[in-house]
C-alpha cells in the first residue's frame, strides 16, 4: 500500500469511527444542555440498543431475512425502545435528584450505568452474542480506496439521523423548546414551557440514537458484549468535549475529529495500536484543560 | 446387580456426595476455574471434566480405598479473587489442586498452593512466566507458550510465509505467546513486520488492520482469545486482507465461527488436542454428552487427566502426604492418558509438545497438519 | 437488598449513639480491637485472607473518602494511584533491590507527584468534567503498566518479597492480617484528625457552598488538591503493602472496576463518616464472597443496592448525617 493509500484508508475508518462516536455523543451532548447532567449510562444505552436489535433481528429474520431492511426495522425498534428506557430512567433515577447536589447525582447516573451492565451480563452470562447478518462484504474500489456497502449505508444512515435531528432542533416547537431550556431552565417554566416533557424528549431522542448507533455497530462488527458501551461512552464524552459539550453540531464535529485523530494518531511511528485508548484520553485531558469550551461550545461562567 | 449390590452403590454415591460430614473416609480435590465471568464457559467446563473423572475414579474403589471428592474455588479470571479462592480451598483442607484456567489468575495463587504445601497439578494456563514462580509443588500438563510459538512458526514457515504481523490482546497469556513467537520468528530468519495490541472488547480493529495491510505480511497471528480474535479477522478480511491468518489456543472455539462467519474460513488454529481429535477419547466425549448434554470444551480432557493424574500419584505414593504425591508426580511417565503420554522436564512442565494444528474448513475445525 | 439496608440502619441507629457516648465508646473500641486481635484464631486462615482484603479496602475507602466525602470530588480512577504504589514498590525492590521500607516513602512520594500533575491543573473543572478526567487517568496508568516493560507489561510482576519487621517475617496470612489492621487503624486515626482539623473544614466549606468559601478566603483550588493528594498517599500506601502481600501484581488488578468497587465502599456505607466508610468497605468484600452462589448476579445485587441507597438513603446505610456536628 503507497502512503496516499494508508492516508486515504484511514480517513475512511476514521469516518466510520466519527460517525458511532457522533450519534452517542449526540446524546451526550442534548441530555447535558437540557439537564447539565453527565450521563454516564449513555454508553450503556448503546449496548443495550445493540442487543435490543439482535432479539428482534432474530426474532424477525424468518420473514424479512438478516439483510438491510431486516436491520433497519429492528433498529427502529431499538431505538423506540431503548428511547422508551431513557425515559423511564430518567423519570425513575434522575428527576428526583434534580435538586440534589451535583456529586449525588452524578453517582445515580454511574449506578445506572452499572445496573444496565450487569442485567445484560447476568442475562448474557458475560458471553459475546454473535450479531449475525447476511451482509456480505462487497463493495466498489474507487481509485486506491476500497469502500464495502456497509460502510456506505452506515454512514449515510448517520449523516441521515444527524440531519433530521438537525431539522428537529432548528424548526419545530420541541426542538426550540429544547434549545430554550438548555439556555435557562427556570425561566422556561415561567413562561409556560413543560420542562419535564421537554426533558422526556430529549432523553427519548438521546437514548434512540445510542440505540442507532448500537445497532449499527452489531451489525457492522458482527458482536455484542454486555460492556461494550465502556469505552464508546468515553469516546463519545470525549467526543461532545472537543466539539463544545452542549452543542449539537459540536458533537458532530467533534465525533468526526476524535475518529480520524484516532485514526491517524495510530500510525504516528513510536504511538500505535497499544497506545489507541491513551492517545485519546490524552486529547481529552488536554481539551478539557486548555479549552475546556471545545472547537463550537458557548463559553460558561459557571464552576462547579 | 442384585438390589442388594445396588443398594451399596447407592449407599457410595450418598457418601460421596455427603463428603465434608465424612471426611476421614474421602479425599478431597480442590479445583481453581473460572466459574463466573467472560472465561465462564471454558471454567465449567473443566470443573464438568473433573466431576466425570472424579464419578469414574469412584466407581472404581477410589484412592486408597476412599473416595474423592470435590470443592469448586471460582478465580473468576481475576488475580484478586483467584487469591482468595485459593485460599478458601487450602482453609478448606483440599490434597490437591486441578486446574488454573487463565494464567494471570494462575499466577498468584502459585504461592499460596506453595505456601501450604497443596500439590497443584495446572492444567490449561501454559504462560511461560507461571515457570519462574513456581515454588515446586505445581505441574503443568498443558504444553507452553513456547512451544506453541515454537509449533507456530515451524507451522507458518512450512506455509511458505516470510513476513508475519503479530497480535495479541494486553493480557498475560497473550503477550506471552506474541513475544515468544516474536523471538522465535526471528531467530528462524525471518521478519516480523507488524506486532500490535489490541484492547479486550474493543470493536473497531481499523486501525490495526491499516497497519497491517501497510506491512503487507504473509501471515498474521492472532495469540489472544476468540470473541476479539473474530472481530480482528472479519475485519481483515472485509478490508481486502488475502494472507494467512492464524489463531492460538485461546481462540478454538467454534464461537470465532459464529462471529467471525465465512471470514473465518481457512483460519489456522494452534491448540491442544481437544476432544474431537484424540483417539482415545471417544468413550469420554460419551460420557461427557450423556452426563452435561454439550460436547467437552478445549480444556475438558486435559483437565479429565489432570484430576485422574492427581489419583495416580496418590496411589503410586500410596499416601496423600503432600510431599510423596509431589515426588510421585516428578516420576509420572509410561502412563497412557486421555491427550497422551505425560512426563514432566525438571520445570515440571510437559515435557513434550503437545500442539496440533486445526483449519476451518466451512466452519467446522478439521487436522491442517497431517 | 432495600429492606436488609433498612433493618440495618434500625439497629445501627442505637448502636451509633451508644457508641458516640463517653465510656461507652471507649468499651465498644475495646472490644472492636479484642475482636480484631482474636479474629484470626477463631475464624481460620480463609477468613483471614478475606478479612485482610477487607481491610485493605477499609485502608483505600477511607483514602477515596478524603476525596469525595470531604472534599465533594468525584474520583473515578482512584485505582490509579493504589496502582501508583504497588508499582513503585514493586520496581524498586524488584529491579533495584531495595529493602521494601525504602521504598514506602518512594511510594508516598510518586503518587503525591502524580497527584499534583493530575490535580493540579483539573481540580479548577466542573466535578463532572473532573470524574471523566480521572476516569481517564486511570485507564491511562492501566494501559501505560500493561505496554511498559518495566513494569512486567501483561504479566505483571511477580516474585515481590515479604519484607522484614525488626526480626519479624510478614509472610503469612495471619501477618498480613495484623499489618492491614494497623493500616487500617492509622487510616481511621488520620481521617478523623483530617476531618477536624482546619483544612477538613475548609474541605467542607468548599463542598457546600464553593463561592462563598472563596469569598472567605479560602482558596479552593489548593484545598481541593490538598484532599486529592491526601487520598493519592493513602491509596499509594494501600497499594505498596497490596503488592507485598500478594506478591504479585498486575494490571487487571487496578482496572476501572475495582475504582468502582472502593467508590462503592464509600458511598454505600455513608460518605464523609468514617464508620461508614469502614461498614461499605466490608460490605463490598464480604459481600461478594457471602453471596458466591449467585453467581453472575451479585454484581447486579450490588449495583442495585447503590442505585437504592443514591434514590432512598444518600447518606448511606451508617445511621446520622455525614458531617453531624
Amino acid at each position: 500500500m503507497s502512503l496516499t493509500s494508508i492516508l486515504l484508508h484511514q480517513a475512511l475508518n476514521g469516518l466510520v469511527l466519527g460517525s458511532f462516536y457522533a450519534l452517542v455523543a449526540l446524546g451526550y451532548t442534548m441530555i447535558f444542555g437540557v439537564i447539565k447532567l453527565l450521563n454516564f449510562a449513555h454508553g450503556d444505552l448503546y449496548m443495550a440498543g445493540g442487543f435490543v436489535a439482535l432479539l428482534v433481528l432474530s426474532a424477525i429474520s424468518g420473514i424479512v431475512g438478516a439483510g438491510w431492511p431486516g436491520i433497519f426495522l429492528a433498529m427502529l425498534l431499538a431505538m423506540i425502545a431503548v428511547g422508551c428506557l431513557g425515559v423511564v430512567i430518567e423519570r425513575i433515577a434522575y428527576h428526583p435528584m434534580l435538586g440534589a447536589p451535583r456529586l449525588s447525582i452524578l453517582i445515580t447516573a454511574l449506578a445506572v450505568s452499572l445496573v444496565l451492565e450487569n442485567t445484560v451480563l447476568a442475562l448474557t452470562n458475560g458471553q459475546y452474542a454473535a450479531f449475525q447478518t447476511s451482509l456480505g462484504f462487497g463493495g466498489v474500489a474507487i481509485g486506491g480506496l476500497f469502500i464495502t456497502y456497509s460502510e456506505m449505508v452506515l454512514v449515510g444512515m448517520a449523516a441521515l439521523l444527524m440531519v433530521t435531528l438537525e431539522l428537529f432542533v432548528t424548526r419545530t416547537q420541541y426542538g426550540r423548546a429544547m434549545r430554550a431550556v438548555a439556555v435557562d431552565t427556570d425561566m422556561c417554566a415561567l413562561l409556560g414551557i413543560n420542562v419535564p416533557t421537554v426533558i422526556g424528549v430529549t432523553f427519548f431522542i438521546g437514548s434512540a440514537l445510542a440505540a442507532a448507533a448500537g445497532t449499527m455497530a452489531g451489525a457492522y462488527y458482527g458482536s455484542l458484549w454486555y460492556f461494550m458501551g465502556f469505552l464508546i461512552g468515553l469516546k463519545a464524552f470525549t467526543a461532545a468535549v472537543i466539539g463544545g459539550i452542549g452543542s449539537i453540531p459540536g458533537a458532530m464535529l467533534g465525533g468526526l475529529v476524535l475518529g480520524m485523530l484516532e485514526s491517524f494518531g495510530t500510525q504516528i511511528p513510536g504511538i500505535g495500536s497499544q497506545w489507541k485508548d491513551v492517545f485519546s484520553f490524552v486529547v481529552l485531558i488536554l481539551v478539557l484543560v486548555f479549552k475546556p469550551t471545545g472547537l463550537l461550545g458557548r463559553s460558561e461562567q459557571e464552576r462547579m | 446387580m442384585n438390589r442388594f449390590g445396588r443398594l451399596a452403590v447407592m449407599a457410595a454415591m450418598a457418601c460421596a456426595i455427603a463428603g465434608p460430614a465424612f471426611a476421614q473416609g474421602t479425599i478431597k480435590i480442590g479445583v481453581e476455574v473460572p466459574t463466573t465471568g467472560a472465561e465462564a464457559t471454558y471454567g465449567r467446563d473443566m470443573a464438568n471434566a473433573v466431576v466425570l473423572a472424579q464419578d469414574e475414579i469412584n466407581k472404581a474403589g477410589g484412592v486408597l480405598g476412599k473416595k474423592l471428592t470435590m470443592v469448586i474455588g471460582d478465580d473468576a479470571c481475576d488475580p484478586q479473587q483467584a487469591v482468595n479462592a485459593a485460599s478458601k480451598l487450602v482453609s478448606q483442607h483440599v490434597l490437591a489442586v486441578v486446574g488454573g484456567y487463565c494464567s494471570g489468575a494462575t499466577l498468584p495463587t502459585l504461592k499460596i498452593y506453595g505456601d501450604a504445601h497443596v500439590p497443584f497439578v495446572i492444567t490449561a494456563s501454559n504462560s511461560t512466566k507461571l515457570i519462574p514462580a513456581n515454588p515446586g509443588n505445581a505441574f503443568m500438563i498443558n504444553s507452553t507458550g513456547d512451544q506453541q510459538a515454537t509449533k507456530a512458526v515451524a507451522f507458518l514457515a512450512g506455509k511458505g510465509a516470510k513476513t508475519l504481523a503479530i497480535v495479541n490482546e494486553g493480557d498475560a497469556y497473550s503477550q506471552d505467546l506474541a513475544n515468544l513467537t516474536r523471538a522465535d520468528w526471528t531467530k528462524a530468519g525471518h521478519k516480523v513486520v507488524a506486532y500490535e495490541t489490541a484492547s479486550s472488547g474493543q470493536q473497531d480493529y481499523s486501525a490495526i488492520v491499516t497497519a497491517i495491510r501497510a506491512a503487507k505480511p504473509d501471515a498474521v497471528f492472532w495469540t489472544a482469545y476468540y470473541a476479539d480474535g473474530a472481530l480482528l479477522i472479519r475485519q481483515l478480511r472485509q478490508a481486502g486482507y488475502r494472507g494467512i491468518i492464524a489463531v492460538g489456543d485461546g481462540s478454538n472455539s467454534t464461537k470465532l465461527f459464529a462471529i467471525a462467519g465465512a471470514a473465518a474460513e481457512g483460519v489456522f488454529c494452534f491448540t491442544n488436542p481437544t476432544a474431537q481429535f484424540l483417539p482415545a477419547a471417544k468413550a469420554f466425549i460419551k460420557a461427557y454428552k450423556a452426563r452435561f448434554g454439550s460436547n467437552p470444551g478445549p480444556y475438558a480432557p486435559l483437565t479429565y487427566d489432570g484430576m485422574k493424574l492427581v489419583a495416580w500419584a496418590m496411589t503410586k505414593a500410596g499416601s496423600t502426604a503432600s510431599a510423596k504425591v509431589i515426588a510421585a508426580l516428578k516420576t509420572a511417565d509410561g502412563v497412557q492418558w486421555l491427550t497422551g503420554p505425560i512426563r514432566f522436564t525438571k520445570h515440571n512442565t510437559l515435557a513434550r509438545s503437545n500442539f496440533i494444528v486445526l483449519e476451518d474448513r466451512n466452519n467446522a475445525w478439521v487436522r491442517a497438519d497431517k | 437488598m432495600a429492606s436488609d439496608a433498612r433493618v440495618l440502619a434500625r439497629l445501627a441507629g442505637p448502636l451509633a449513639g451508644f457508641l458516640s457516648r463517653g465510656i461507652g465508646r471507649w468499651i465498644a473500641l475495646a472490644l472492636l480491637f479484642a475482636a480484631m486481635a482474636a479474629a484470626p484464631f477463631v475464624l481460620g486462615e480463609y477468613a483471614t485472607v478475606i478479612l485482610t482484603n477487607a481491610l485493605l479496602y477499609v485502608v483505600l475507602a477511607l483514602g477515596l473518602n478524603v476525596v469525595v466525602g470531604y472534599a465533594g470530588l468525584l474520583d473515578l480512577g482512584y485505582a490509579a494511584f493504589f496502582a501508583v504504589g504497588a508499582y513503585t514498590v514493586g520496581i524498586l525492590t524488584l529491579r533495584a533491590g531495595m529493602n521494601f521500607w525504602l521504598t514506602l516513602p518512594a511510594a508516598v512520594a510518586v503518587a503525591a507527584v502524580a497527584g499534583v500533575v493530575v490535580g493540579g491543573p483539573t481540580l479548577r473543572l466542573r466535578s463532572d468534567y473532573l470524574a471523566i478526567v480521572t476516569l481517564g487517568f486511570g485507564e491511562i496508568v492501566r494501559i501505560t503498566a500493561r505496554n511498559l516493560p518495566i513494569t512486567g507489561m501483561a504479566s505483571g510482576l511477580s516474585g515481590i518479597r515479604q519484607p522484614w519487621l525488626f526480626g519479624w517475617h510478614i509472610a503469612t496470612p495471619r501477618d498480613f492480617y495484623y499489618v492491614f489492621c494497623v493500616l487500617a487503624t492509622a487510616a481511621a486515626i488520620v481521617s478523623a484528625r483530617l476531618s477536624d482539623s482546619r483544612l477538613g473544614r475548609a474541605w467542607l466549606y468548599v463542598r457546600y457552598d464553593e463561592d462563598a468559601a472563596e469569598a472567605m478566603g479560602i482558596d479552593r483550588v489548593r484545598v481541593k488538591l490538598a484532599a486529592y493528594v491526601t487520598g493519592a498517599i493513602i491509596g499509594a500506601i494501600g497499594g505498596a503493602f497490596f503488592a507485598v502481600n500478594l506478591g504479585a501484581i498486575s494490571p487487571p488488578s487496578f482496572s476501572f472496576s475495582q475504582s468502582v468497587s472502593i467508590l462503592m465502599a464509600v458511598i454505600l456505607g455513608g460518605m464523609g463518616k468514617i464508620p461508614g466508610v469502614i461498614l461499605g468497605a466490608m460490605i463490598v468484600v464480604l459481600g461478594p464472597e457471602l453471596l458466591r452462589s449467585l453467581g453472575e448476579f451479585r454484581l447486579l445485587v450490588f449495583a442495585i443496592g447503590l442505585l437504592l441507597i443514591m434514590l432512598f438513603r444518600p447518606s448511606g446505610l451508617w445511621p446520622g448525617r455525614s458531617h453531624a456536628k
